[in-house]
């Protein structure tokens, strides 16, 4: 299970990088991201730059998955799992 | 807002008829500028914040000629067939026409993105450039395309989630990377192209223009990002400044830019 503090940073990781009108902290660890802020491709990107770029992992080709990117927490397990 | 004269004008450039509009100020110019639009679907992406760009220059007495380049928007030629020594001498084209047609007091060139990278080339290559605008430009070109690529991907993955017929074909076209001809969002982007591009890097020696230099980085950040900050440092009168702002060569809408234009146009306001 990823630690709190990284599911936060991501959280505000996703909020300044997206323009997200949103508190960071009312962002549930479990919910869908892309159905309920709207994410699209452009956005997407925006969080794998902002993911690369904040907690220095490197995305390789094959990793992108639509599931990879549904939650916090499936996000917070990548990370962990990329710096392991 | 006042109204002022917007004219369509053709710059004649290796033998093409480039499409272009001319925004002229109600008072005798301070100066000229040419804008020099990013690349491919980023073009139309930013072509409402360059319009308003060129109208806010205007109204600041600045004359602002907008144009397409060789292959892009309503100029002919077939962007699968353009280079970048092409585009820069379409710039070059730009800046003499420009300088033929109001002799302004200063002329100078504002670059968005590879627009930017571009813009920053010709300026070196030339003694006539007064002053240098770079909004958010290409600084390393292998990483643009990268990025790119990176877009066609995650383009394809969400094509594919969302049950669109061509998802399996645009993941391999996205993934056949490195050999040929490319797909940039609908944009055929052959080797050559892609090659020169990746090639471009202006931090790779020290940037000979002499004149006034502004970079501005738009983004979520309050501050200068450091490839951009390295690169105001490179020109030897060059500053960056940073704007809060979406990114508005990436989605086509409606995004406020008046943050960056402003500005820009309160930078320019010092050199009248």
């Amino acid at each position: 299970m990823a630690d709190d503090q990284l599911k936060q940073q991501l959280k505000e990781m996703i909020v300044e990088r997206l323009f997200l009108d949103v508190e960071p902290a009312q962002i549930a660890d479990d919910e869908n991201l892309m159905e309920n802020y709207d994410i699209d491709s452009v956005n997407l990107f925006e969080i794998v730059v902002g993911l690369e770029e904040h907690f220095e992992i490197s995305f390789e080709d094959e990793d992108f998955s639509v599931d990879l990117f549904a939650t916090v927490d499936s996000l917070a397990e990548y990370v962990e799992r990329k710096r392991s | 807002m006042v109204a002022l004269e917007e004219r369509l004008v053709t710059i004649e450039s290796g033998g093409r008829g480039l499409h272009g509009v001319l925004h002229l100020p109600e008072d005798p110019a301070a100066g000229a500028f040419v804008f020099c639009h990013p690349f491919a679907e980023e073009k139309k992406c930013a072509h409402r914040t360059m319009v308003e760009a060129a109208r806010a220059f205007a109204e600041a007495g600045w004359a602002a000629l907008r144009f397409d380049l060789r292959g892009c928007g309503d100029s002919p030629g077939e962007f699968g067939e353009c280079d970048l020594s092409g585009w820069g001498a379409d710039l070059h084209s730009a800046l003499d026409w420009l300088r033929g047609e109001l002799s302004p007091r200063r002329a100078g060139l504002l670059g968005l993105r590879l627009g930017g990278a571009l813009a920053a080339r010709v300026a070196e290559e030339r003694d006539d450039v007064d002053c240098l605008v770079l909004w958010e430009p290409i600084v390393d070109g292998e990483r643009y395309i990268h990025e790119n690529l990176r877009r066609s991907i995650i383009k394809a993955m969400m094509t594919r989630h969302e049950g669109g017929e061509d998802a399996d074909g645009a993941a391999g076209q996205a993934h056949a990377l490195g050999e040929g001809t490319v797909d940039f969002d609908g944009y055929q982007v052959p080797e050559r192209m892609r090659e020169q591009i990746a090639a471009s890097n202006l931090l790779d020696q020290p940037r000979g223009f002499p004149g006034p230099v502004l970079v501005v980085n738009l983004s979520t950040s309050d501050s200068v990002a450091e490839p951009l900050r390295l690169l105001a440092d490179c020109y030897p009168a060059g500053s960056a400044a940073a704007v809060r702002q979406e990114p508005v060569w990436q989605r086509i809408g409606v995004i406020d830019a008046t943050p960056t234009t402003q500005l820009t146009v309160e930078w320019l306001q010092q050199m009248r």
